[in-house]
């Protein structure tokens, strides 16, 4: 690179700068003592369990060592029905979280923009906020039966709450600086809207749309649980009534996993969308 | 560009006649006091500031920290209302913000999700290209070719202030109104960013205003200073800078002028200082 006083080479130098730092952070071997480190108590005690397995001090049907609990996935996987509940549970999150998404940023937008709307809707959502989704279950299911819907619905609401509290709260969280601007610039209400308000409520909707992921793949496992002959949550209960302490506890880790696969995806999302916020 | 010319034509005969010829005058500040009512009392924050900016001249106003000066740039910028007295710019009350005078912040605020392009660009009504070529010019005359596609983290604190001040240049404004729009640089980007406001200056012939702390700066920049008073903010002194530009810091004159600034601005300190 040319040696250069001028201002814009200055600032090329600044952007390849900071890349290079970002580089050597992401080099493999860094990441992975990270994950050496994270990994380094779990397997400590998955080798201890499995020691005291072998020396007969745990009881296996309380608590099976952790070579049955992979045999039991395995036969899950094999049998094909571990794939089939997944895929169960994940189209119900999927159609649920829709919904909620849906309803929740529509009434989020909404009350951001008129203090009416607000003032009607803001206090039901924190009523409906305070029963936990659990408690809603028995009444959706005396309503709706234990059906598809109301499994939907149960998700649907553990999905719409944040959606929309975090909504609300994005829009009326705009800078004071921003709509002083907007005001100097003259801008009108649409790109006041478009270009100031959404964008700066973005991260803070997003925020929402996580917390709302993780409930609504909570939700899903409850509300199979309370009904119904498929699911993850359904596959736990079936575990239990056969005594199969081994696919229990299989079952429980792949629900862990993809919980944190699903966060990791928003995250890595997030930070793709909103990657004017971490340029810095 | 035929209104430029027109603007600058009128500015060479005005020089030659009268400065204080009225028809001159861009903004006219005459009594303006401005109280902020709380709950259990009433602060006066501007009490009885006239002065008048001529067109196409640069003013500073500078005044201890906290002294109202932000206020009445606010209440020119139309920013802070109910005001008493009058402010008039072409002829016109301000009574609210208006694209007849662009703003500097003291932080830059350009919008981070937008490239520096459509920070300029933003709500202006119109044809895509046109944009292009109206963005590229008042770029370069900020030294900040090329970086239309740049977003606002890419670039550095002098930099994005330049760009803010883009912004603003590219709506043509009456007046450019700037809210210390140096403070928050470190010591040497803001003496080389006052060159730079000192070239811009010079190339647009904008009107412009300054709100500003540092004295040196408003020597080397300013047609005029206004001295502020403090509590409640009034002015204390108006100092004319007779300096050809572009100013040579290290002249006699230049001395002898912040010299006189600092004593003016030093007796309002004191007077600030027995207020406490």
């Amino acid at each position: 690179m040319e040696v250069s006083t001028n201002a814009g080479y200055a600032a090329d130098r600044k952007i390849f700068n900071f890349q290079n730092i970002k580089d050597k952070s992401n080099i493999f071997g860094g990441k992975l003592s990270e994950f050496a480190n994270s990994a380094f108590v779990p397997v400590l005690l998955i080798i201890t369990w499995q020691l005291l397995s072998n020396a007969g001090v745990i009881y296996e049907v309380i608590l099976p060592s952790p070579l049955k609990v992979v045999k039991g996935f395995l036969e899950m996987v094999e049998n094909g029905t571990l794939w089939i509940d997944i895929v169960v549970s994940g189209k119900r999150v999927l159609i649920g979280s829709f919904w909620g998404i849906i309803i929740g940023m529509a009434f989020g937008v909404i009350s951001g923009l008129s203090k009416i709307v607000e003032r009607i809707l803001e206090p039901i959502v924190n009523v409906i906020r305070q029963i936990a989704t659990l408690a809603w279950i028995p009444l959706i299911i005396l309503w709706f039966g234990i059906g598809e819907f109301s499994k939907e619905l149960i998700i649907a609401k553990a999905v719409l709450v944040p959606v929309y509290l975090n909504t609300l709260r994005g829009m009326k969280e705009v800078s004071k600086s921003y709509t002083e601007l907007s005001q100097v610039l003259e801008l009108n209400r649409w790109t006041y809207l478009s270009k100031i308000v959404f964008p700066s409520a973005a991260p803070i909707i997003f925020t929402g749309l996580r917390l709302a992921i993780g409930n609504a793949w909570q939700a899903v496992v409850a509300a199979e649980m309370l009904g119904g002959l498929t699911g993850l949550g359904y596959a736990l209960l079936n575990a239990k009534d056969f005594v199969r302490s081994d696919k229990l506890i299989a079952l429980m880790i792949v629900i862990a996993l993809i919980g944190m696969v699903l966060d990791a995806l928003l995250q890595l999302l997030e930070k793709k969308i909103f990657s004017w916020k971490y340029a810095v | 560009m035929d209104a430029v010319i027109d603007r600058n034509i009128v500015d060479e005969i005005e020089v030659e006649e009268s400065s204080s010829v009225d028809n001159s005058i861009k903004l006219a500040i005459k009594n303006v006091s401005k109280e902020f009512k709380t709950r259990s009392r009433t602060v006066k924050a501007i009490e009885d500031v006239s002065f008048n900016v001529n067109k196409g001249e640069f003013v500073s106003i500078i005044g201890p920290s906290g002294c109202g000066k932000t206020t009445l740039l606010r209440l020119i910028t139309g920013l802070e209302r109910d005001y008493e007295g009058s402010i008039v710019l072409n002829g016109k009350r301000v009574e609210k913000p208006g694209l007849d005078r662009g703003v500097v912040f003291q932080d830059h605020r350009l919008l981070p999700w937008l490239t520096i392009e459509e920070n300029l660009t933003i709500g202006i009504k119109g044809d895509k290209k046109q944009f292009a070529s109206l963005v590229k010019n008042v770029l370069k005359k900020v030294d900040l070719e090329g970086f239309e596609k740049a977003y606002p983290s890419q670039l550095s604190g002098g930099m994005s202030q330049r760009a803010s001040i883009a912004r603003a240049l590219l709506r043509e404004p009456e007046i450019l109104l700037l809210d210390e729009p140096l403070g928050a640089l470190d010591a040497l980007t803001r003496y080389s960013m006052q060159e730079e406001l000192e070239k811009i200056w010079l190339n647009n012939k904008t009107t412009m205003i300054m709100i500003t702390h540092d004295i040196e700066e408003a020597v080397y920049l300013s047609d005029r200073i206004v001295v502020l008073d403090t509590r409640p903010c009034s002015v204390k002194e108006i100092i004319d800078i007779n300096l050809p530009h572009p100013r040579d810091r290290k002249s006699r004159r230049f001395e002898e002028y912040r010299s006189n600034v600092v004593s003016s601005f030093r007796s309002t300190i004191d007077s600030y200082a027995y207020s406490i």
